[in-house]
């Protein structure tokens, strides 16, 4: 194994090229079809970029001792900037970039109609170029949030996805998209902002913003003894910005309104994406700094991660709008990732950032499919409406289907990876004695049940029984079927090539466990 | 032998389903390609499982083919045939040929004719990869993609029309409704196995952690280890219940049998192959699997605390089966619809299954490895004879069925008069079902009842005799009724016999049935010699049947009692249902056990309503958390702001008035401190 640099700034251009383009469609106020075209194909070819760079890199056997960008900046005192990838962020910049690439063609249609559907509304707003231009920057930003190494260039990316979101519900959402953004800003941004007082402690204290050393790309270590009795509370400050972003169990609340209404291309990237990222945070920055901190609160933090998964399992079952209730279900899919982080073993956090990748691949399956029927229903995305799809959709019925099984863990659906490494971690901290052992099984079975209830449950509403409203369309080889197929596809893929993507996630999680605790 | 033919025996049906999957995509809508590719495809895997089957049994050596995966967390793909799994690939695969035959003819014209042959062969390789792994995680793999083709399947007619339901439309108890749509019965179906294969991951996690394998040849040699290190902790008990709660939700063992019931929503070569002969015999596959490891390792680690907490497992397996094969059996008797009998006695055998392992198991105070093989070879031989005589049943069934357009057996009739290759063919295997001798039947249940024999299992025994007799009631009572009798309610159907394709597979099973039991003693042989060749059994089994006065009895009680239900149908014309008209007693009793002694609506109200009302609650929860930041604290914030701003709006005669209060109070306190 050997550490690679390479030969010219790739996650540079990865990170620039796709903002490069949406910038070109929106001053170009790209708005004919051919042109959307150009432009939705081009942000998909420029998003797609880091994916299959991982695949080649994968091939070639060096996402294990990670691959670092060439052009690096110092900052002095406030450490490195620079861009990498190594075995904990690969599923990460992974899931980003599938994810980003197919909804941005999956995009074309949806949003054009739903930019009509407004403008026959008799609203004023802005085209497709913006659109891209938004997309494409928010895009890129949570691919350079996976790819940092320093905190300063963290916040900015962290900022830089916040603002296009924002703009992207506020200007395309639906329902009350005024009010809603700016509940989804305001909260963001408070877990944002806690979350930086907590890096400029860490910053000032330890004298660099680094949480990666670059070049040997190993983290920066338990930094617990630099800043003594100050630990536990630039961890907590850390920690609860970060919950927010993730949305667990009390301060989840924004996370239903923003992603139910904001227009469903942006729901797939928000959803399984965005608020993932502040899980791979915990793990990249908080576990190594932090760990014996993180230990402390363990016992808290499972319960927490456990509350978190039944809960928002529960209330997703109550609810009736098909967005709102994959909105909870990512809720509760958080906890899975906040349940294997607060193991606190290589297995645990190894298992909660390929949950990461597969998160995405089922809610953007998930979401993809809302948006085929909003677009093609008329609007439709009332469950009690739906019933029987299943007849008119096959495919679109067994991709949602495959895409709950994600969510569930049933192979062959990569979810079967991630949750028996969440499994395996977690037991392998709570397994010492027989009320432990009965204690953390009960939790499981409650939590595991609760997922595969609602998306069962779910499944059968939608697609089976007889048709529930008037429905005369029938499945089309759409753009948006083809795109959500392919996604499909991926989680196929995925499943069947795990062995490189856990065997690297391993070298990365031993990395941060021995240099931490 | 190529090790490598071994893994093919599960990859040649995944193929089919592959090119199946394709074929679909690409738009094609003919039957012929689909049902050509499977019967191919399980085909190949059938004669491929013979030859590395007997490949395995003559030479005595097992085959093993491994490849690597996913190397971290031990995942391999490996697969391994030794004496157990040598029977159960070939079981398997012959009988999923010979229904996939059936299908083709039975499915003919459904609307759902690509889909329903794409989880059939998805659903046979699974299942061959479940009896076949050798890596725990494979076996698990195969394990849920049963699970997912029988979800499928089950829910097949999806569009819930109410001639594929189960259960008697309106019927209640205790006020929940007991009448289930097909997409109804697959979402029980997976939620009751999903619920037990979560504690066979924790299961397998704690063994993982322990051996660092999820090999199970290396979990087997590591046995001693691991089973003494439970059992010093008190734990192997536990670990072995959630290891094996899959199985026992698979098997549809008390109380999970519920969903096995109302699986019948399933096209019938579904019934007959997933929900009767092969699917939810995994779950006894797997405690077949385990047993001698179990066993042996509790021997090796020699310590006492291993063997009574294994002794304790195996006796808690054992009175789980008796419980099912005695509760089941019951509901049997009452029930009025030709499916649901064949489904309530499927998980009753599959009781008699698990008694006899359990009751196996049990002999580890003893130490006594032959009598132990001698009990895992009897569930085994159960096994096997079961699969084929409930498969040729349920395929009758499907032709019943069709005939009388109803699946009521109140609708069906005189049967007999009709088809009489069919007449022959279903007292076989019904004989078989009861056990009368010289059918298979009839050897394998007297020996799963001399395995609880010879543990000196006495309950378990008497409810495994009680059952036997049970069996034999409601299988004359079956047969009579629908090819015996002239139907309660006539239809305009006039029934005939079935087409070559679907007459000639169930016409095999049932000789199949009765060569077995002729040909015992060759069969005894084979079973014992797989019991040989089997992972940590390693010892021949006694399969012979002596004639001694306790079989005698069994024997007994279910010839007198197919005589007595013969004769009260037949000979007395007993009307049952003016019976239960007339007595209140029997119709206590009568709704007890139609209702399935209520089992399904307890599981229901505490779990189903209970986490509906949960649900419900945490959603009020959560409009209280949305009240509170989005309301609450606005107002608040609104509130303060408007009384802070009404401080300051410029009136100089109340900053005045502010400044002499505030000047007094000030002078006060100074006052007050310096009285002090």
């Amino acid at each position: 194994m050997y550490k690679m640099e390479l030969g010219f700034p790739l996650w540079w251009i990865s990170v620039w090229l796709p903002v490069i383009v949406g910038l070109g469609a929106w001053l170009g106020e790209v708005e004919n079809k051919k042109a959307i075209k150009v432009v939705a194909v081009l942000s998909a070819l420029t998003l797609a970029i880091p994916g299959i760079a991982l695949i080649v890199l994968y091939a070639v056997g060096a996402v294990s001792q990670g691959v670092l960008d060439p052009w690096y900046l110092h900052l002095g005192n406030r450490g490195i900037v620079a861009l990498a990838v190594d075995g904990l962020s690969a599923p990460v910049v992974a899931g980003v970039s599938i994810v980003t690439s197919i909804v941005a063609v999956y995009s074309i249609k949806y949003m054009r109609t739903r930019i009509e559907e407004m403008r026959r509304e008799g609203e004023k707003v802005p085209g497709m170029g913006a659109y891209y231009f938004l997309y494409n920057t928010f895009s890129a930003a949570m691919l350079g949030l996976a790819l940092s190494t320093n905190l300063v260039e963290f916040y900015i990316f962290l900022e830089l996805t916040l603002i296009p979101s924002y703009l992207l519900i506020a200007y395309w959402g639906y329902g009350d998209r005024k009010r809603i953004s700016m509940l989804y800003f305001i909260w963001t941004h408070i877990g944002a902002v806690l979350f930086l007082t907590g890096i400029l402690y860490y910053g000032i204290k330890t004298g660099t913003f680094d949480y990666m050393l670059v070049p040997q790309l190993k983290p920066l270590g338990n930094i617990e003894g630099i800043l003594g009795t100050t630990a536990k509370f630039v961890a907590f400050l850390m920690m609860l910005g970060l919950m927010i972003k993730m949305a667990v169990f009390g301060v989840h609340m924004w996370l239903p309104y923003a992603h139910a209404e904001a227009p469903t291309p942006v729901s797939a990237l928000l959803s399984p994406n965005l608020i993932g990222l502040a899980g791979y945070a915990m793990a990249r920055i908080l576990v190594p700094a932090f760990p014996d901190v993180i230990i402390g609160w363990r016992n808290y933090l499972v319960f927490w991660a456990f509350l978190t998964i039944v809960y928002g399992g529960l209330v997703a079952l109550r609810q009736t709008d098909f967005k709102r209730f994959l909105a909870y279900s990512s809720v509760s899919q958080m906890g899975y990732l906040l349940l294997g982080i607060s193991s606190m073993t290589a297995l645990g956090i190894a298992g909660a950032m390929l949950h990461y990748l597969v998160h995405a691949i089922g809610k953007a399956i998930l979401f993809m499919t809302a948006g085929l029927f909003i677009t093609e229903l008329h609007g439709l995305r009332d469950i009690r409406k739906m019933g029987g799809m299943a007849k008119l959709y096959p495919l679109t019925a067994a991709a949602a289907l495959f895409g709950f099984m994600n969510l569930v863990g049933m192979p062959p659906s990569p979810g079967l990876w991630s949750e028996w490494l969440v499994i395996l971690g977690t037991t392998k901290v709570y397994s010492s004695s027989y009320g432990q052992l009965l204690l953390i099984s009960v939790a499981f079975l409650l939590a595991l049940s609760v997922s595969a209830a609602y998306s069962f449950v779910t499944m059968r509403k939608i697609f089976y029984g007889q048709l529930r409203s008037k429905i005369e369309k029938k499945e089309m080889r759409s753009i948006l079927l083809i795109t959500i197929l392919l996604v499909v596809a991926i989680g196929l893929i995925v499943f069947f090539a795990s062995g490189p993507i856990i065997g690297d996630l391993k070298a990365a999680t031993y990395k941060l466990m021995s240099l931490g605790g | 032998m190529e090790p490598f033919l071994a893994s093919l025996i599960w990859l040649f049906p995944y193929f089919g389903a592959i090119l199946m999957a394709i074929l679909y995509i690409s738009g094609v809508k003919k039957e012929l390609p689909y049902s050509i590719t499977t019967a191919t495809s399980l085909f190949i895997a059938a004669l491929l499982a013979t030859i590395v089957g007997v490949h395995v049994l003559e030479s005595g050596k097992p085959v093993l083919d491994v490849h690597h995966w996913i190397p971290w967390i031990n995942v391999n793909v490996s697969t391994y045939i030794d004496g157990l799994s040598a029977i159960m690939t070939m079981l398997v695969s012959w009988l999923s040929f010979l229904i996939g035959v059936y299908s083709i003819e039975y499915m003919k014209g459904d609307w759902g004719y690509p889909r329903y042959f794409f989880f059939f062969s998805f659903f046979v390789g699974s299942m061959l990869l479940v009896v076949s792994a050798e890596n725990l995680l494979m076996l698990f793999i195969g394990w849920e993609g049963t699970g997912l083709a029988s979800y499928a399947l089950i829910g097949h007619w999806y569009t819930d029309e109410e001639e594929y339901w189960v259960g008697v439309p309106g019927r209640k108890a205790l006020g929940l409704p007991m009448y289930f749509e097909p997409s109804h019965s697959g979402l029980r179906a997976i939620m009751f196995t999903r619920f037990g294969d979560i504690g066979m991951l924790i299961g397998m996690a704690v063994i993982y952690h322990l051996t660092g394998t999820l090999s199970i040849r290396g979990i087997a040699s590591a046995a001693g280890g691991w089973s003494g290190a439970l059992a010093a902790k008190g734990m192997l008990t536990l670990v072995l219940i959630l290891l094996t709660l899959g199985a026992f939700a698979k098997s549809a063992q008390f109380p999970f049998h519920e969903w096995l019931v109302t699986a019948m929503t399933g096209p019938t070569p579904v019934s007959a192959l997933i929900h009767a002969a092969t699917m939810v015999k995994a779950g006894i596959y797997f405690v077949l699997r385990f047993a001698p490891i179990i066993f042996t390792g509790a021997l090796l680690s020699g310590s006492h605390l291993a063997i009574l907490q294994t002794r304790e497992y195996f006796l808690i397996v054992a009175g789980i089966g008796a419980v099912t094969a005695f509760i089941l059996a019951t509901m049997a008797l009452v029930s009025n619809e030709f499916k649901l009998i064949l489904a309530f006695s499927t998980a009753s055998q599959i009781g008699y299954m698990f008694l006899a392992a359990g009751a196996a198991g049990a002999i580890i105070a003893e130490a006594n490895k032959y009598l132990f093989a001698s009990g895992i070879a009897a569930s085994l031989a159960h096994l096997m004879s079961h699969a084929i005589f409930k498969a040729a049943l349920f395929l009758i069934s499907g032709w019943a069925l069709h005939v009388a357009h109803s699946r009521f057996i109140d609708k069906m009739g005189d049967y007999a008069k009709y088809m009489k290759i069919t007449a022959i063919s279903i007292w076989l295997a019904g004989l078989s079902l009861a056990g009368i001798p010289p059918l298979s039947g009839f050897f394998s249940k007297e020996l799963t009842l001399k395995a609880a024999e010879d543990a000196g299992l006495t309950w378990v025994y008497i409810l495994g005799a009680v059952t036997a007799i049970l069996t034999a009631a409601y299988t004359t009572r079956l047969i009579i009724r629908v090819f015996h009798m002239h139907p309660y309610e006539p239809s305009e159907h006039k029934p005939h016999e079935a087409p070559p394709l679907m007459l000639v597979p169930y016409t095999i099973l049932a000789l199949a049935a009765l060569t077995f039991g002729l040909a015992w003693k060759y069969m005894g042989r084979v079973l014992s010699r797989a019991s040989e060749l089997t992972l940590s059994l390693g010892s021949p089994a006694s399969l012979a049947i002596h004639l001694t006065s306790h079989v005698a009895m069994v024997l007994g009680g279910a010839l007198s009692t197919i005589g007595i239900v013969a004769a009260l149908y037949l000979a007395w014309h007993v009307n049952f249902r003016e019976l239960i008209k007339k007595s209140v007693a029997a119709r206590i009793t009568f709704n007890f056990l139609f209702d399935r002694w209520y089992i399904n609506s307890i599981i229901y109200l505490l779990f189903v309503v209970g986490f509906i009302g949960v649900s419900y609650m945490l959603w009020a929860v959560d409009f209280g958390i949305d009240w509170f930041y989005h309301i609450g604290l606005v107002v608040f914030a609104g509130v303060a702001s408007l009384a802070i701003r009404a401080l300051h709006r410029g009136r100089p005669e109340y900053y005045n008035a502010m400044y002499l209060i505030l000047t007094a109070l000030g002078l006060l306190l100074f006052v007050l401190e310096w009285l002090r």
